[in-house]
This record gives C-alpha cells, sequence and structure tokens, in this order.
C-alpha cells in the first residue's frame, strides 16, 4: 500500500475506552521520555476508523487491534501481546536494564519473555474486572474472580457510590457486551 | 459518500452515522438489519464474520448496517440499546424486533435476523 503513514518511532496503539489502558498507556508515555526529555515511543487510541488503523500499516486488523495490544514499529513490523509490551519495556529508560532479560534464550526458548507473555494475557483477560467498560464480560473462567471482586467492592462502596459509577457503555445485560 | 463500506474484501457491512441513519434505515424501504457494535466488544468481534457471512447470503434481499455505539451513543441512547451486539429489524424504516447478543452461529444469527419478518 503506497499511502501509509511513515513512522518514525515505535507507536503503541491503546485502547481509549478502556480505563485500565489509559492509565497504562500514560504511565508508559511519561516513563518513555528520554534525557532529552523526548519520548522513545509514540502512542494513539486505537479509535474506530479500520482505514485510518490501515494507513499506520496495512495488515492491521481494528479487531486485533482491540483484542491485544500492537506495537507498530518504524521497519514496518508489528509486534503484538507480550511481545509488544516487552519492546516496549526495552524503550522506557528505566526499564531496559531488565527488559533485556525477555531475549535472553535458554535451550531456543525464551524463559523470561514466555513469563510476560502469561502475564499478559492474564492481565488482558482481567480487563474487565479492573474497571474496563469497553472490554465487555469477562471470560468464563474469569466468572468467580468478578463475582468475588464485586463482592468486596460492595462492602466498602455504598450503593448511592455504585451508581454514579456506571457507564454508560457498562451494561448489566450477563450476555452481551 | 455517505456510508464507509471497508475495503477488507470480504466487509459487505456499511457503516450508518447518525448523520446518515435516517436516510439510509428510517426511510428505507423493505428489509433492513442494523447491528449495533463496538470494536472493543469481544462478542461483537465473536460473532462480527457470521454477521458478514449472513449480510453476504440474505444481501439480496435485506440491507446490511452497523452503528458505532463508540461514536454514535445518541443512536445506543435513542434505540435503549442495552448492551452489544444488538441487532434491530427494520422494515419500510420501522422496527419490527430485535436481539442481543445472539449465539454467534449461522444458524442463530439467521433465524435472529429473519424471524421477525415471518411473524
Amino acid at each position: 500500500m503506497s499511502d501509509l503513514l511513515p513512522l518514525t518511532k515505535p507507536t503503541l496503539l491503546f485502547d481509549g475506552q478502556c480505563a485500565v489502558c489509559r492509565r497504562i498507556a500514560l504511565w508508559v508515555q511519561r516513563s518513555a521520555k528520554n534525557r532529552a526529555g523526548e519520548s522513545n515511543i509514540v502512542e494513539r487510541p486505537i479509535g474506530n476508523d479500520p482505514d485510518e488503523l490501515r494507513s499506520l500499516n496495512a495488515s492491521l486488523n481494528i479487531w486485533d487491534a482491540y483484542a491485544v495490544i500492537h506495537l507498530l514499529m518504524p521497519d514496518g513490523s508489528m509486534k503484538q501481546g507480550g511481545e509488544a509490551v516487552a519492546e516496549v519495556l526495552r524503550n522506557l529508560p528505566n526499564c531496559r536494564w531488565f527488559a533485556w532479560s525477555f531475549r535472553v534464550g535458554v535451550f531456543g526458548h525464551r524463559p523470561f519473555q514466555w513469563l510476560l507473555n502469561g502475564a499478559y494475557i492474564i492481565l488482558s483477560k482481567s480487563r474487565p474486572l479492573l474497571g474496563c467498560e469497553s472490554c465487555g464480560t469477562p471470560s468464563q473462567w474469569m466468572q468467580p474472580i468478578r463475582k468475588s471482586a464485586k463482592w468486596v467492592q460492595s462492602l466498602f462502596v455504598k450503593p448511592s457510590e455504585q451508581a454514579t459509577k456506571v457507564h454508560s457503555t457498562s451494561r448489566p445485560s450477563s450476555k452481551t457486551s | 459518500m455517505a456510508t464507509k463500506t471497508h475495503e477488507l474484501g470480504q466487509d459487505i457491512v456499511s457503516t450508518v452515522t447518525a448523520d446518515t441513519f435516517e436516510t439510509l434505515v428510517l426511510n428505507a424501504s423493505g428489509e433492513t438489519v442494523v447491528e449495533f457494535m463496538s470494536y472493543g466488544c469481544s462478542h461483537c468481534h465473536a460473532i462480527e464474520p457470521i454477521f458478514q457471512e449472513v449480510a453476504r447470503t440474505m444481501a439480496a434481499t435485506q440491507n446490511y448496517y452497523r452503528v458505532n455505539v463508540a461514536i454514535d451513543s445518541d443512536l445506543e441512547l435513542s434505540y435503549h440499546i442495552e448492551g452489544t451486539p444488538t441487532f434491530v429489524m427494520f422494515l419500510d424504516g420501522a422496527e419490527v424486533g430485535r436481539v442481543e447478543g445472539p449465539d454467534p452461529t449461522l444458524s442463530s444469527l439467521t433465524a435472529a435476523v429473519t424471524q421477525p419478518y415471518h411473524s
């Protein structure tokens, strides 16, 4: 595709409708500044325009972008999931000292990257529990944790306060998301 | 262009917005199916390929559109959408039925979007 927008820095796509993702993106934004005050990473919300996203990378699918974290590299490649997280950490001045461990290989495997991939999957699946109003209902195996979290929340938050926290896209419906 | 048709090749469902909803849905004659969805919704993601297939199969007799509730929240409120995906069926611009979060199977979705027109 000839009309791709050139990327000069790694570009992190995040779900702008997800409170958890916004908080993480803000942390990355603050942490990504180098000594000169310039950011090593560009961030942008995924948005709602599939065509606009494809102008960044022709193979980028908006559904996939919402499902898994994507980091668009200046060379045209894309990193996803735990690999994207590792690359982001390598670009943060305060984290790169340990982020290189994710490249360490043992007998053809990368154990630290493997752990990071697992941690990312758990965090990703937990987003509905952590305040992501746009992520839909949690997976079936997360439901007991969700109920427990709601029970704990009910102990500390009055019903009137809970009512004010309901977002317009947060639905009580159990089946739909 | 009033609507945006995605260029994936397999995406034959057009996005309708608050600006075009009246023209394309309310003033349309015949059968029109509108999916209220958002790209961040995992259930919408799961049903998307099924919806595409149903739309392709039924294209001769029905019009298919999607409304992105993340953008058009006014439409979401107007139609009292309580979860995504919700499929609302219109006949000559009037709502004749709706279904929330149908099973992401071809038979289930096909039945859901055709049943209101046969009852």
